[in-house]
């Protein structure tokens, strides 16, 4: 039994993503000794620090069989319109309210998916993408792409934390933003949650079977709003995040990421049919995907390869997820 | 006029939503700015624009009526696109425009064909859901694009290549052609063949269909492959439109041609889709778009509007279906 | 519950059902496939509303009731598909409805894997609790499914058709459970058609057809004759199908085997005759259709169609030799509920229209309307969708769709489940015109008094092996102690 137990963890979606990294890892080591360096660790938490949360909240739509393309455009709408509202009309300096005005637009819009979704009965994808373009345009029509730059300076501030600041052998230093806890966090909770409350078993079980959790006695409809609004909530503040890091509050620069994210979560072992994943083999899948895209020119490929390989890992990792479940579905039963 | 009366009540229920759209656009343009939008100019202008992802979005009807979806089209557009004039730059001085277009133009179809048949075996062989195959599928045929290019646009194709997209015959802009073409093809094929049949049975009852003798893999990869075909036209004419070839043209085709088929009357679980209800979808989008830029309204506008035409057309039909059935569940409840 | 109603739109499921059930009585709810048990239990259960009528709980009456109300006051359900998760882990299953019902928050997943040894200690499961539950058997799921539902202090347990997929070992262990569980005040409702079934376990029982609460009462007021009548409208009538005798061989099989299913299967038709498979369910005769269908193919063996040897190795091969199928779950299997008769009717016959290089719908059209008025559908045209027929023309359409392609061998597999009377009737008189024209009919089944009804021959089926010959000379007893003879488990014996 033992032995059984021990092969099915070697070979299971998480190690084999962890040999692939420590594969890829040796043959960029090779061609740029400089990787291996705790530089090198640092530079892909700053780089998987939003994409992280993105994927936490992405994971768990995607588990409780739903899936939701509006992420960038809440997380573009969450980062901008608060900086809006504090550096044009208020002209006040407050990052906590930042924060929270996030937080609020984003539940509200994941209410909003969740009501199109939950009580309406609109396929998930295209609810999504609704909303997503509905925010977009308005975006983009209000502020033709304009950015603010001036940063409020609590934001600033933030930016300029650190937890520590590391000075590689070549000179360079490396610091890792005190933001880094706000990923770390959110890994912590959702994995209590998944894992060691109702709420949590409840969207493994919509997403394993809905019929069945409704006749068992689940709150389906709570458990999608939940789901869909934690969606809000977190892209919120992951789009908080990216803006204090990029120093700037861009309208629409986040677009375009939900395929990166949705590509992480998958390869990471959670299944697009939903009911089953892991937030470990998510945080694997968006570190692998980082480590990827932060170094293809370290690995020789030019840059306009870049797009499509990244595209190739996607088909590959989601290949490999999918084909491990119809194994399954059509092995012997016990 | 009873007949009209008739005609008018047997219609499908999004047909008669669609005629209505239709109405009020050409009401709100009448009252807002007559004189620009009711030209001969710009009705000519509007045709020149709706046959490239009006083509695209019949090919996103046949995936949808089979049960799937085809989200990667704008990448097949852009790459099929690409192969082309990279065909038209390199031969052309060598043995002519023409014969380098007829072989860019093949080369162009084979690829759309190709991509679809990677698609098809995803989805049909692997069972992968055709959601995620197809916006994997977008990001590798971009990607390939990209790869090819190196990121700029390709330029300096001989003048003749513009024709297609951008020339006319007697004021008749020529992409009206193929788009004629391609509605009849279809509608041809998805009323009067064997396959055609078959892919609205297997969209109904995926199980049923195989038990009733239908090679499911075969007809999903047909279908993805003439959706393949169909993106690979839409990248020919596309690339003679700008006579350029970039891997991220039209990139708001997706969610038009994704509104056109849902307001088109397209049921999004499959089985159900006409030619006739995405024509006139096509037809409105277009009155839609042609009527923002004529009031010189924000182009990210129409983005919103897309989106809420999308999110309200279904509520729309929702809320109609529970109707219908309180209605019939009040009438038989009555019966007893 | 009193006066029980329960329509859906246009459809109605429930008209007028009353039902009794005691403390620590198992009562069984017989009817027909069709006839409104499900949708009853559905109400029971909180997960519809019923239109009108009453219902009480221990002498308090309810109404609105949600599931989890349901659960709350000790009513339990086990439904066919058993409603249990596949991604989740045996223990978590069985865990699942207490956690639940006492509204925790937090998942234990401790006191999960202690309710879950209690629940199978007591039943006398031993399934691995960390395993998933995608990975068991059918038999393993029920098991975990009757676990959960004890582990709640289940006052009314109700069992929807528990026995479909089980094997006659595993059906008595059942009811060795249930006299456990009855012994302890609990109150049982088993929902069940099958006579011998219900005969032995029921105390009391309720019959229900097309809706309609028909009669109600101790097991000892029901004699055979008195049960079918209640259950069918009709009395029993006996008649045998005795075709003329003949020597011409149709079809023919030798030593067909398939590993896991079924092992040296032999039989020979001739023409005229009418063959009934049955066996409880994973004896394999389910599985000689998906063979000679194409859809599950035999590794070993010859088939001889009219006397030809031929390979079956796809839904393909089978149709062009002219075989066809009449598959058992009709509602996913079998129809296109939203589309037209019309379509249903020509869904495996398409090509045959495809004339001048385009479909012809002129003659669609006159061949379903032919078909139509020769099988009896009752519909004006045959425009409407066929979701609006009845459980029984919509059985008679799927039969046509095959005819229409002029099989030469028509394998049927549970063709009159969910059938109303009349329309049984109509298809078994269909078939026998067939089979007397020349065209093999097999008829998988396990409704006893349809086989000896209605074929000359029968082979039973037990664990893979054929373990009887008869011919319809048999009563409907003799077959039924044919059946449930224990024997050899299924692996062993078909990996000889």
């Amino acid at each position: 039994m033992k032995n059984k137990k021990t092969k099915a963890i070697l070979t299971s979606n998480q190690m084999i993503i962890v040999y692939i990294m420590i594969v890829l890892s040796v043959l960029i080591g090779t061609k740029n000794s400089a990787f291996f360096d705790f530089s090198t660790v640092i530079t892909l938490c700053r780089v998987a620090l939003v994409t992280l949360i993105f994927a936490l909240a992405e994971m768990l739509v995607i588990v409780s069989g739903g899936i939701d393309v509006s992420f960038p455009a809440i997380a573009c709408l969450t980062l901008y319109l608060p900086v809006f509202l504090e550096t044009k009309i208020w002209k006040i300096d407050n990052v906590v309210l930042i924060f929270v005005l996030a937080v609020v637009f984003g539940l509200a819009i994941g209410a909003f998916n969740a009501w199109m979704i939950s009580i309406m009965g609109i396929p998930p994808l295209i609810a999504t993408l609704g909303t997503s373009s509905i925010i977009n345009g308005a975006l983009m029509a209000t502020t033709s792409g304009k950015e603010i730059s001036n940063l409020p300076a609590s934001m600033d501030a933030l930016y300029s934390s650190y937890f520590f600041t590391y000075t590689a052998p070549s000179g360079m230093t490396y610091s890792l933003s005190v933001l880094f806890i706000v990923p770390v966090i959110f890994i912590i909770l959702t994995a209590l949650l998944l894992r060691k409350t109702m709420l949590g078993r409840g969207i493994f079980a919509i997403g394993g079977d809905r019929n069945a959790a409704k006749v068992a006695g689940f709150n389906v409809r709570k458990i999608q709003f939940f789901v869909y609004m934690a969606v809000g909530a977190m892209t919120g503040i992951a789009g908080v995040c990216s803006c204090i890091l990029a120093r700037t509050a861009h309208p629409t620069n986040l677009m375009g990421s939900e395929m990166m994210v949705i590509a992480a979560v998958v390869v990471g072992g959670t299944r697009i049919t939903g009911g089953h994943g892991t937030v470990i083999g998510t945080v694997l899948g968006v570190f692998l995907i980082a480590l990827i895209e932060n170094n293809l020119i370290m690995m020789g490929v030019p840059t306009y390869w870049q797009s499509f390989v990244v595209g190739l890992v996607i088909v590959l990792g989601t290949s490999i997820t999918s084909l491990r479940a119809k194994k399954i579905a059509q092995s012997a039963k016990v | 006029m009873e007949k009209i009366k008739n005609s008018i009540k047997n219609m499908d229920n999004s047909i008669k939503t669609l005629w209505l759209m239709v109405i009020i656009v050409l009401v709100i343009m009448l009252i807002l700015d007559a004189a620009n939008f009711f030209t001969f100019q710009n009705l000519r202008s509007m045709v020149f624009q709706f046959p490239e992802f009006g083509i695209m979005a019949f090919g996103m009807m046949i995936c949808m009526i089979s049960g799937g979806i085809d989200l990667s089209l704008v990448g097949i557009a852009n790459l099929s696109g690409i192969i082309c004039v990279e065909i038209v730059l390199n031969l052309n001085g060598s043995i002519g425009f023409v014969p380098s277009a007829v072989l860019g133009y093949a080369a162009a179809l084979a690829v759309g064909a190709l991509c679809g048949l990677f698609n098809g075996f995803m989805i049909g062989y692997l069972k992968i859901p055709a959601m995620l195959v197809t916006l994997c599928g977008l990001e590798l045929f971009k990607g390939l694009g990209e790869a090819i290019t190196t990121g700029p646009a390709l330029t300096g194709l001989p003048d003749a290549y513009k024709l297609l997209g951008n020339g006319d015959f007697f004021s008749i802009p020529f992409v009206i052609i193929p788009f004629l073409i391609v509605v009849i093809a279809v509608s041809f094929i998805m009323r009067s063949t064997v396959y055609g049949q078959q892919v609205y049975f297997m969209g109904t009852n995926n199980e049923a269909a195989r038990y009733s003798g239908i090679n499911c893999f075969k007809t999903t990869e047909l279908t993805y492959m003439i959706s393949g075909i169909l993106g690979g036209v839409c990248g020919i004419i596309i690339t003679s439109h700008f006579n350029s070839a970039k891997s991220d043209y039209g990139t708001s085709y997706t969610l038009l041609t994704l509104l056109i088929v849902v307001l088109g009357g397209l049921n999004p679980d499959g089985g159900k889709g006409k030619v006739s209800g995405v024509l006139l979808a096509i037809i409105l989008l277009q009155l839609i778009s042609n009527a923002f830029s004529i009031l010189q309204l924000d182009s990210s506008l129409k983005q919103l509007v897309y989106g809420a035409l999308l999110i309200g057309s279904l509520l729309v039909n929702i809320m109609r279906e529970r109707v219908a059935l309180k209605r019939e569940t009040r009438l038989a409840a009555a019966k007893e | 519950m009193e006066g029980i109603k329960k329509s859906f739109g246009g459809v109605h499921a429930l008209r007028g059902v009353n039902l009794e059930v005691k403390k620590g009585e198992i009562h069984c709810l017989a009817g027909e496939n069709g006839c409104g048990k499900s949708t009853l239990i559905k109400v029971i259960s909180g997960a519809h509303d019923a239109d009108e009528g009453k219902m009480w709980i221990d002498g308090k009456e309810v109404s609105k009731l949600k599931p989890i109300d349901a659960i709350h006051m000790g009513i339990q359900v086990i439904y066919q598909d058993f409603a249990v998760f596949p991604n989740m882990t045996v223990a978590e299953n069985i865990a699942m409805n207490h956690e639940l019902m006492t509204g925790a928050k937090i998942m234990d997943w401790k006191q999960a894997h202690a309710l879950a040894k209690e629940a199978m200690d007591e039943v006398g499961a031993d399934i691995d609790p960390d395993i998933l539950l995608e990975r068991l058997s059918i038999a393993n799921k029920q098991l975990v499914a009757i676990c959960r539902a004890i582990i709640n202090d289940a006052k009314l347990l109700i069992l929807d058709e528990p026995t479909t997929a089980l094997t006659s070992k595993e059906v008595d262990k059942l009811w060795e459970i249930l006299q456990n569980l009855k012994k302890k005040g609990i109150a049982i409702m088993i929902v069940n058609h099958k006579l011998d079934e219900i005969y032995q376990i029921a105390d009391t029982l309720t019959i229900m057809r097309n809706g309609k609460y028909i009669s109600h009462g101790a097991i000892g007021e029901y004699d055979r004759a008195r049960f079918i009548h209640d259950m069918t409208g009709r009395d029993f009538v006996e008649t045998k199908y005795s075709p003329a005798p003949s020597d011409e061989v149709i079809f023919e099989v030798e030593h067909l085997s398939r590993k896991h299913a079924f092992h040296d299967v032999s039989f020979q038709m001739k023409k005229g005759d009418v063959l009934g498979i049955t066996g409880l369910l994973g004896s394999g005769r389910g599985e000689i259709g998906d063979a000679l269908f194409g859809i599950a193919p035999a590794e070993e063996g010859t088939i001889k169609l009219n006397g030809k040897e031929i390979q079956i190795r796809s839904i393909d091969d089978a149709m062009k030799n002219g075989i066809a199928y009449v598959p058992e779950d009709r509602l996913t299997q079998g129809l296109f509920l939203e589309r037209s008769i019309l379509d249903n009717t020509m869904a495996a016959s398409i090509k045959k229209y495809f004339m001048k290089g385009k479909l012809n719908y002129g003659k669609m059209e006159e061949a379903t309307d032919a078909w139509i008025q020769k099988i009896g559908v009752v519909t004006p045209s045959s425009k409407p969708p066929i979701k609006t027929l009845s459980g029984g023309n919509q059985q008679k359409v799927v039969i046509a769709k095959w005819l229409n392609t002029d099989p030469r061998l028509l394998i049927l597999n549970g063709p009159t489940v969910g059938v109303d009377i009349g329309a049984k009737y109509d298809i078994h008189a269909m078939l026998h015109e067939l089979a007397e024209k020349g065209v093999g009919i097999i008829i998988i089944s396990d409704d006893l008094s349809e086989l000896v009804q209605n074929c000359n021959q029968m082979i039973v089926m037990q664990h893979g092996i054929v373990k009887g010959h008869l011919s319809n000379s048999v009563s409907e007893d003799e077959l039924s102690s044919a059946l449930s003879a224990s024997g050899v488990p299924a692996k062993e014996a078909a990996a000889q």
